[in-house]
């Protein structure tokens, strides 16, 4: 894309950025956790979200109101907002809505694979698919064997195929394997996806860089942490990094060879970005999880995307925003329906 | 129209609502429409507030109407509104409703479930049909697999595995859009170990849940081997297709197809009949849905406004606070006591003070709605301020007939409003929904006055479609100056322009009795001579209206009982607006009055002597109009000048002064004070007999007064002053306005004519052709004054005299703070 996105931006995605910018008004603010954490029942939660952007996205469950069911509306809302963005998008806004999608499937495949491993039904897991991740060929994932004849049967047409070229193997499916196809699937993913925004330059590439950097080094924070004391071992564990990030390469080497908690918080030293977050971690009871740490950070760089104009960022950042929108909700909801109010004010507040 | 001048006095009340009978006159109060409801739990969260429970049911209510209706618009039914008053149901009868609406949907949903299962066995019958039809003629497929398995075994080795080896069938039915991604999954994955064939059905079949019509694919997929056939499975699994049992014999499949069409037309019987009963049930939701949800949506309404009172603990009422219009006040006590009758404890309600600033009031009727929308739209006013809608009933429709003088122009302006005034009460009017028609509709009475004061305007511009017309005998007399001047005929012949000397006796015999002489449309000063006229007028035009604002504003401060301000704010307004512009006016009045033609020649130029007015100096050679002038004009200068001072600190010094002194009484005086409001205050009471503890709620009582500070005081005020003198001049010259629209109106008018129906006139010299010619001639011409000058420079026009009411009236005094009284009612908006 050339310079001075800004003359011609809005020819393009002038309506759809405005249109994001209105949903992003729309998100819970403060207020309305404040009144949401003092529900007393569901059906409390369900009266006070109908007055704030959610409307009566309820209105047809039938009773009585559970967890998964507000779940699923809110996800449906979110899918329903994104598809009507995708349809009146251009290239190539497009694409990066396809990149958008892409986490979400390949989410949905290894769940689907999971599944048939563990010789579910597939309409049961089907379920717990996001929506966003959907497409025609997903349920077919289990008649795949091995890496490679999920390539070729299955996935050849979908946008994830393209990832793929790191991960052709003929290995029998096994859990490991799994885990191992979906970590390196993700790396690919998360490196074309900033491969994307690098190369469209512009404003887009100033906000959705250090956002994707942020995310890979999340994961590799996130892989090393949860292999200790497994079978992975650290040459495999490094292939799994996504390169992308600010890590890369000296951080990822250290990490690789991490072998406890601390160690992982001594690389995270050397960073400037990410040294305050692991000291915020609480340690053993009380406190907040690394998880949590991470979530906020990102909730800070998505918020901090729609101070800039004329980018795509705030197409991301918004169904970002609005994903741990819905965990939050969810975590109330799940806190009030359990009667465990202690940890009730838990969630993660959007600036 | 008494009422229009000021909005009417709106007061406080309290109503004392006895718990049994508060659901019933609260309903009652919606009917009347006559009070606004305040929150008075504005701190408590919408889930836990009193009537929650209700509110809630009767959403749940409201779901199960809305399931309802849209199974009714799905059938293609539409739903009647409900004829009648239909007050809202006693609390008792929710119970009925729902219970009667549940077993309704109930009904329906099984009815539904029953259509739609039977409608989804026909679909299977159906695509089961197609495939098996399909099947009939396979020769394509038989011959290739034929072809196939005899050729393979002879490249591979003969006899060998392949032999006993059958081919299989699975056949089925997809959607089509799905179609092509499962052809290529399959082959992909089945590496060719398989055929097959798509083919789309012949005829659409009825979708089962939305009942449209929609083609579907029908396959039949012919392979070898157990392994793939699983495979071949799981994906047409994945993919939601049917599949069917696929006899591999002709004879097994027809006698399975005639048996399938058997069956299809039981169940189109069945099907048959079950529609009957659905289309009975949903007669019954026709007729019962409408007035249910008129009457829940009532019902929910008023608990919503009971929401948001609050409760008395000791005297088990509701207390609510609204604010009514004190001359509802009676009609408002007889409902809540006609209506709480029956439960044995009247409702009582009582005024009390309030210190918050009351809603605004201003009762219209459909001549004067429009005007005062025009109004409400730049500012709802403040609390019985000086309303300006009665006086823009004249101005508005006169300043735009200003600037659209015409007289065929308004003529046809006021007979398309004249029109629809007169259609007014037809149905068909009313209903339209076309929004810019409703615009113009809601307008009516505002375009007939427009029109009518452009047909007089017209008359006095003297243009009629930019034609002069000679209603009196011309002023001018053409042959007394032939007569006198002895103009020989060479003369005449080599000058085509000619000059009327009003000075020669009997040339001109007077002015003309009524607007402009239509013998100035054929001088070619005309121009000049309009655009003298038009500038003067437009200035006096804008002085009088300007001042008549500021006049205006001596009856605010008359009625806030502000009396300082007459003397400090508007009479030096009224000193520089006139002294300074006022005598402007009074310049042009006496130039037109005072110089004859024959002295004309030595006239005085106004513009220099303005000019000079304010640098204090003289020019040798502009004559003075009359003696004196010069001594005049300082001593009107110097006041106006003077009086600017006295704007910007007169208030604000006498404010500081009134809180000093005031401040200093206020040891000894304080007591008193209070002693004072507490005995108006209980004399207040006595009138409505309030409860004891209720009014410290009610009433927060007589605070201190809003601190007085004094740097917003000055800055306030020279703010007002500044911009008050400034836009003395700049207004002034923004009522210019007027003379340059109406110039652009005339000649766009005069341009029409000359170019279209000028030259059309010209085009034919015989009858014949002049007719066929001016047909389309004249269509252009109507279609471009109606397009151009009417509807374009109508709008233009009205905008400039809405800018000239908001901005340059309006700011000389009123401030359009206030809100509107919006009360609980139940009627539909129009």
């Amino acid at each position: 894309m050339l310079e001075g996105a800004e003359l011609y931006f809005n020819v393009d995605h002038g309506y759809l950025e405005g249109l994001v910018r209105g949903c992003k008004a729309g998100l819970l603010t403060e207020r309305d956790y404040v009144n949401l954490v003092q529900c007393e029942t569901l059906e409390d939660l369900k009266i006070h979200l109908q007055t704030t952007d959610y409307g009566n996205f309820l209105a047809n469950q039938t009773n009585p109101l559970t967890v998964s069911k507000i779940d699923t509306e809110m996800r449906k809302k979110l899918c329903s907002e994104f598809e009507y963005f995708r349809n009146h998008s251009l290239e190539p806004l497009s694409t990066f809505f396809t990149y958008m999608t892409c986490s979400y499937m390949i989410d949905n495949v290894i769940l689907l694979m999971n599944g048939a491993l563990q010789k579910k039904s597939v309409k049961e897991i089907l379920v717990k698919c996001h929506p966003l991740g959907r497409f025609t060929e997903m349920e077919a994932v289990n008649i795949a064997e091995t890496p490679s004849d999920l390539f070729n049967a299955v996935l050849i047409e979908t946008p994830l195929a393209p990832f793929f070229q790191d991960c052709m193997s003929e290995n029998i499916l096994d859990e490991l394997n799994i885990e191992l196809l979906r970590n390196k699937l993700y790396k690919s993913y998360l490196e074309a996806f900033y491969k994307f925004c690098k190369n469209h330059g512009d404003v887009t590439a100033e906000i959705m860089c250090p956002i994707l950097e942020f995310e890979a080094d999340r994961r590799a924070f996130i892989i090393t942490l949860n292999s200790f004391g497994t079978e992975l071992s650290k040459e495999d564990r490094e292939t799994l990094f996504p390169t992308c990030g600010k890590l890369h390469p000296e951080g990822l080497r250290l990490l690789a060879q991490a072998e406890d908690f601390e160690q992982m918080k001594r690389v995270a030293e050397h960073y400037g970005v990410y040294k305050p977050l692991f000291e915020a971690v609480g340690d053993g009871s009380g406190g907040k999880t690394l998880e949590d740490v991470f979530y906020e950070h990102e909730v800070q760089m998505n918020v901090l995307a729609f101070n800039r104009q004329f980018h795509y960022g705030v197409f991301y950042a918004y169904t970002k925003l609005k994903e741990q929108e819905m965990r939050n909700i969810v975590w109330i909801a799940e806190c009030i329906s359990q009667r465990h109010r202690t940890k009730i004010n838990n969630y993660i507040p959007i600036l | 129209m008494g009422s229009m001048f000021r909005s009417e006095e709106v007061a406080l009340v309290q109503l004392f609502l006895p718990t049994a009978a508060a659901y019933t006159c609260v309903s009652q109060l919606g009917e009347l429409g006559l009070v606004e409801f305040r929150d008075l739990n504005a701190s408590v969260s919408a889930f836990q507030r009193r009537f929650v429970m209700d509110v809630r049911r009767c959403e749940e209510l409201e779901k199960t109407f809305t399931f309802l209706q849209e199974e009714v618009w799905r059938a293609g039914l539409a739903l009647s509104p409900p004829e009648g008053a239909l007050p809202a149901p006693p609390p008792r009868d929710l119970l009925r409703i729902q219970e009667e609406t549940d077993r309704l949907a109930q009904e329906l949903r099984d009815v539904r479930g029953n259509q739609q299962t039977l409608r989804a066995q026909l679909h299977q019958l159906q695509l089961h049909e197609a495939v098996l039809g399909q099947g009939h003629c396979p020769p394509l497929v038989a011959t290739d697999t034929d072809g196939s398995s005899e050729r393979t075994p002879l490249l591979q080795d003969p006899r060998g595995p392949h032999q006993d080896l059958r081919v299989n069938f699975v056949a089925g039915a997809v959607e089509p859009h799905k179609a092509a991604a499962l052809e290529r999954l399959l082959w992909r994955a089945c590496r060719g170990f398989l055929i097959a064939s798509f083919r789309e059905t012949e005829q659409p079949l009825q979708d089962p849940v939305t009942g449209e019509p929609a083609t579907w694919m029908t396959f039949l997929i012919s392979y070898w081997g157990e392994q793939i056939g699983q495979k071949i499975l799981k994906i047409t699994n994945c993919f939601h297709c049917h599949v069917f049992p696929f006899e591999e014999q002709e004879e097994a499949r027809h006698a399975a197809l005639q048996q399938l069409q058997q069956q299809s037309h039981e169940l189109l019987e069945v099907l048959g009949e079950t529609e009957r009963f659905l289309s009975q049930v949903l007669g019954r939701v026709q007729r019962l849905l409408p007035p249910w949800q008129v009457q829940i949506h009532k019902m929910k309404a008023v608990y919503l406004a009971l929401n948001q009172c609050s409760v008395s603990a000791t005297h088990k009422c509701l207390i609510a606070e609204a604010w009514c219009a004190a001359r509802d006040l009676p009609a408002l006590q007889q409902a809540l006591q006609d209506s709480s009758s029956e439960a044995g404890v009247s409702a009582v309600v009582h005024r009390i003070p309030c210190r918050d600033m009351p809603p605004t009031l201003v009762r219209t009727n459909r001549f004067t709605a429009s005007f005062q929308g025009i109004v409400d739209a730049y500012g709802v006013g403040r609390y019985q301020e000086v309303n300006p809608a009665p006086y823009t009933v004249v101005t508005f429709p006169f300043l735009f007939a200003v600037m659209f003088g015409d007289v065929g122009h308004g003529l046809l302006m006021f007979l398309f409003a004249l029109a629809m005034v007169l259609a007014e009460n037809r149905p068909a009017v009313k209903a339209a929904q076309n929004e810019i028609w409703r615009t113009f509709f809601g307008g009516r009475y505002l375009l007939l006055l427009m029109g009518l004061f452009s047909v007089y305007t017209g008359f006095i511009y003297n243009e009629c479609f930019s034609r002069a017309t000679v209603i009196f005998r011309s002023g001018w007399n053409v042959s007394a100056m032939v007569d006198q001047s002895g103009w020989s005929d060479e003369f005449l012949a080599q000058h085509p322009l000619l000059t009327l000397d009003p000075n020669v006796s009997g040339v001109f015999r007077g002015p003309y009795p009524f607007g402009i002489d239509p013998v100035w449309s054929l001088a070619v000063n005309h121009l000049s001579f309009l655009n003298s006229f038009k500038m003067k007028m437009s200035v006096i035009l804008g002085v009088t209206h300007m001042a008549f604002g500021v006049v205006l504003g001596v009856f605010n401060h008359l009625h806030f009982r502000q009396p300082y301000r007459l003397l400090l704010e508007t009479l030096p307004e009224l000193v520089f607006l006139l002294g300074l512009f006022g005598y402007l006016v009074f310049l042009v009045f006496y130039k037109w009055l005072c110089y004859t033609p024959a002295s004309a020649a030595s006239a005085p130029s106004i513009l220099i002597h303005f000019i000079n007015m304010f640098l204090f100096s003289q020019s040798p050679t502009n004559r003075p109009l009359f003696t004196g002038q010069e001594l005049v004009q300082s001593a009107l200068v110097v006041l106006a000048l003077a009086m600017v001072p006295v704007l910007l600190l007169g208030t604000p010094l006498f404010l500081f002064r009134q809180h000093r002194r005031r401040s200093r009484k206020r040891p000894t005086g304080r007591q008193l004070d209070e002693d004072q409001t507490g005995l108006l205050d209980s004399s207040n009471a006595s009138e409505a007999a309030w409860g004891s503890d209720e009014e410290k709620v009610g009433c927060p009582g007589p605070e201190e007064e809003a601190e007085f500070v004094p740097s917003e005081v000055f800055m306030h005020q020279a703010i007002h002053t500044i911009e008050f003198c400034l836009g003395c001049i700049s207004n002034t010259a923004s009522y210019l306005r007027l003379w340059a629209l109406s110039l652009a109106h005339a000649q766009l008018s005069e341009v029409l004519w000359a170019m279209v129906m000028r030259t059309g006139l010209r085009m034919g010299n015989k009858i014949g052709v002049m007719a066929v010619v001016l047909v389309p001639i004249f269509a252009a011409f109507a279609v471009l004054t109606v397009a151009i000058l009417l509807v374009m420079e109508g709008l233009s026009a009205f905008l400039h005299a809405l800018r000239l009411h908001w901005v340059e009236f309006q700011n000389k005094f009123y401030s359009g703070t206030g809100y509107k009284l919006s009360p609980f009612s139940f009627a539909v908006e129009e």
